[in-house]
């Protein structure tokens, strides 16, 4: 093939787009792990569900139009689905104090990804479904580019945006930090730790829906779509360093950079291949992933 | 009236063992009370037990005459009680106002008041003002404990928990460790309920000594009834199990 530098910026700045909406999924993962300490192996399920209402909200209510209404209102839903799920399923361990939560939660949010799965299929059927959104080309630097994909990615710089800010400029963004480098410490300031948990939970999967939502024109709404999401986010979690949140928003961005160029210098069948490559290479130079710790105080 | 009163606690980690075993203890306001025992007695269990981290199984705890038996700990810190366990209890990669700011959670919606905390307490630690910008994770071990201890003056408590001030420090260290906790009492008039290894040290600061074994209590008294080398014969009883 040959590759004119045209062609290669065009598939740089393809993979950028696409990589900033892994980000926003890897966030959310990294998000409740670090405050948690335990993984969600439903965030993919809750991708589903976000580009699932994304697809309903649009083409039932707000119209084509006023997709980023649908978009609003999608984190609306994930967050109170969020707050639900983890009241119910996951705050009981951690308000009986019992031992190895996080292998307890392994199970149930595995189990969860699997219910959530199969109600889509019974809900919706196994067919695929995207929304009516059609927002053309934009020219970038003379270089066209979907502008679905486009939106999505702008959507997602806002978002992680409102994150960056809400973590660091606010009370509540400081009780997370503080929450995920000493969970004793915050209880001794008064913080009801729970509620920091719950918050964090709907939160974190309120960014998987989101990052659904963005993407469900430019991918196919189905009930397994969330499976291959949450294989990526793990990825990223990887690349970028256990609990790091600068670290899932680079990593993201340079899994979407090697898919995307991947697919253009070796072979597209096999852009799900090159990330799992790109991890293997990050974690033979730095085992700790990029901006992991080997060991985090307290 | 006494500020803390602990009627018989039964509590322990695991069902069926128990490591407080009906232990009874009153602390005075603005008093110093000093928990000495062999390893194992239970000492930082009651602490944890007080502040609510651990439920007890039996008996009552009263804080200021209200039951905080039943309460846990980010409930417990709004009434004035404030607890500094034995590990730096800090933020590590917060800056070091972030982590006094953070010992303001509870009255967070009060800028003034965090303004005005934040100035007090630099005020007793001017150390740390100079190093309010740094992450706390570059800060040396003294240092780490004033912050700890810093960040609990920022609700000016009316009785602070400490496990083991010195645990772990060097011998200079763990001498400007209590010295931030003396310098803390002087400035708020706050109660201190401590457990100590280091006897000599703790007896020279405390009004009240608790002498605990197997979860209970073993001796007690005002400090004057006290000397190093009576407590050492009692430690000494209690492992030989006499």
């Amino acid at each position: 093939m040959n590759v004119t530098p045209e062609l290669f910026l065009n598939f740089l700045i393809a993979g950028i787009m696409i990589g900033a909406l892994y980000a926003l999924m890897a966030m959310g993962i990294t998000f409740i792990y670090s405050i948690m300490k335990m993984i969600n192996w439903a965030m993919g399920e809750f991708y589903m569900i976000g580009s699932y209402a994304q697809w309903f909200l649009v083409s039932f209510f707000f119209g084509s139009a006023f997709w980023f209404l649908g978009v609003l209102a999608t984190a609306v839903i994930l967050f109170l689905v969020g707050l639900v799920v983890q009241w119910l399923l996951i705050r009981p361990m951690f308000s009986t104090g019992m031992e190895r939560k996080d292998e307890y939660g392994t199970v149930v949010t595995i189990a969860l990804a699997l219910f959530l799965r199969n109600l889509a299929t019974v809900l919706s059927g196994p067919n695929t479904r995207s929304p009516d959104i059609d927002l053309g080309r934009i020219m970038i630097g003379g270089l066209p580019v979907s502008g679905n994909r486009f939106a999505a990615f702008l959507g997602a710089l806002i978002i992680i945006g409102l994150f960056y800010y809400l973590l660091n400029y606010t009370w509540l963004g400081r009780a997370f930090r503080a929450g995920s480098q000493n969970r004793v410490g915050i209880q001794t300031v008064g913080i009801n730790v729970l509620r920091i948990d719950q918050i964090a939970f709907a939160i974190g999967v309120t960014l998987a829906g989101l990052a659904g939502a963005l993407l469900a024109p430019v991918f196919n709404v189905f009930p397994e779509n969330g499976a291959v999401t949450t294989m990526k986010g793990f990825e990223i979690i990887i690349i970028g360093g256990m609990g790091s949140l600068p670290g899932a928003a680079l990593g993201g961005l340079l899994l979407g950079i090697v898919e995307s160029l991947g697919s253009v210098f070796i072979d597209t069948g096999l852009r799900n291949v090159y990330g799992f490559i790109f991890l293997i290479i990050v974690l033979l130079i730095k085992p700790t992933g990029l901006f992991g710790e080997k060991e985090r105080l307290s | 009236m006494n500020l803390l009163e602990i009627t018989s606690i039964t509590a322990g980690y695991q069902e069926g063992i128990d490591i407080l075993n009906g232990i009874s203890l009153q602390v005075q306001p603005g008093s110093v009370t000093i928990i000495i025992g062999p390893n194992g007695a239970g000492k930082s269990t009651l602490l944890k037990t007080i502040y609510g981290f651990l439920k007890p199984r039996l008996g009552q705890i009263h804080f200021g005459g209200q039951d905080i038996t039943s309460n846990l700990p980010h409930e417990i810190k709004h009434l004035g009680l404030s607890y500094i366990p034995q590990e730096f209890n800090i933020f590590p990669q917060l800056r070091v106002e972030e982590n006094l700011m953070m010992g303001a959670w509870i009255f967070r919606r009060d800028k003034a008041r965090v303004q005005q905390q934040l100035e007090h307490t630099y005020g007793i630690f001017p150390a740390l003002y100079k190093f309010r910008k740094a992450r706390a994770n570059t800060l040396s071990g003294g240092q780490l404990r004033m912050l700890s201890i810093a960040k609990e003056v920022m609700t000016s408590p009316s009785l602070m928990l400490v496990d083991e001030p010195s645990a772990g420090l060097a011998p200079k260290i763990a001498a400007e460790a209590y010295e931030f906790l003396m310098q803390t009492r002087q400035a708020l008039g706050a109660a201190i309920l401590m457990v100590d290894h280091n006897m000599e040290t703790a007896l020279s600061l405390a009004d009240y000594v608790y002498v605990v074994d197997m979860g209970r209590v073993r001796v007690y008294g005002p400090k004057a009834e006290f000397d190093v080398e009576r407590i050492k014969g009692i430690i000494q009883e209690c492992l030989m199990g006499a």
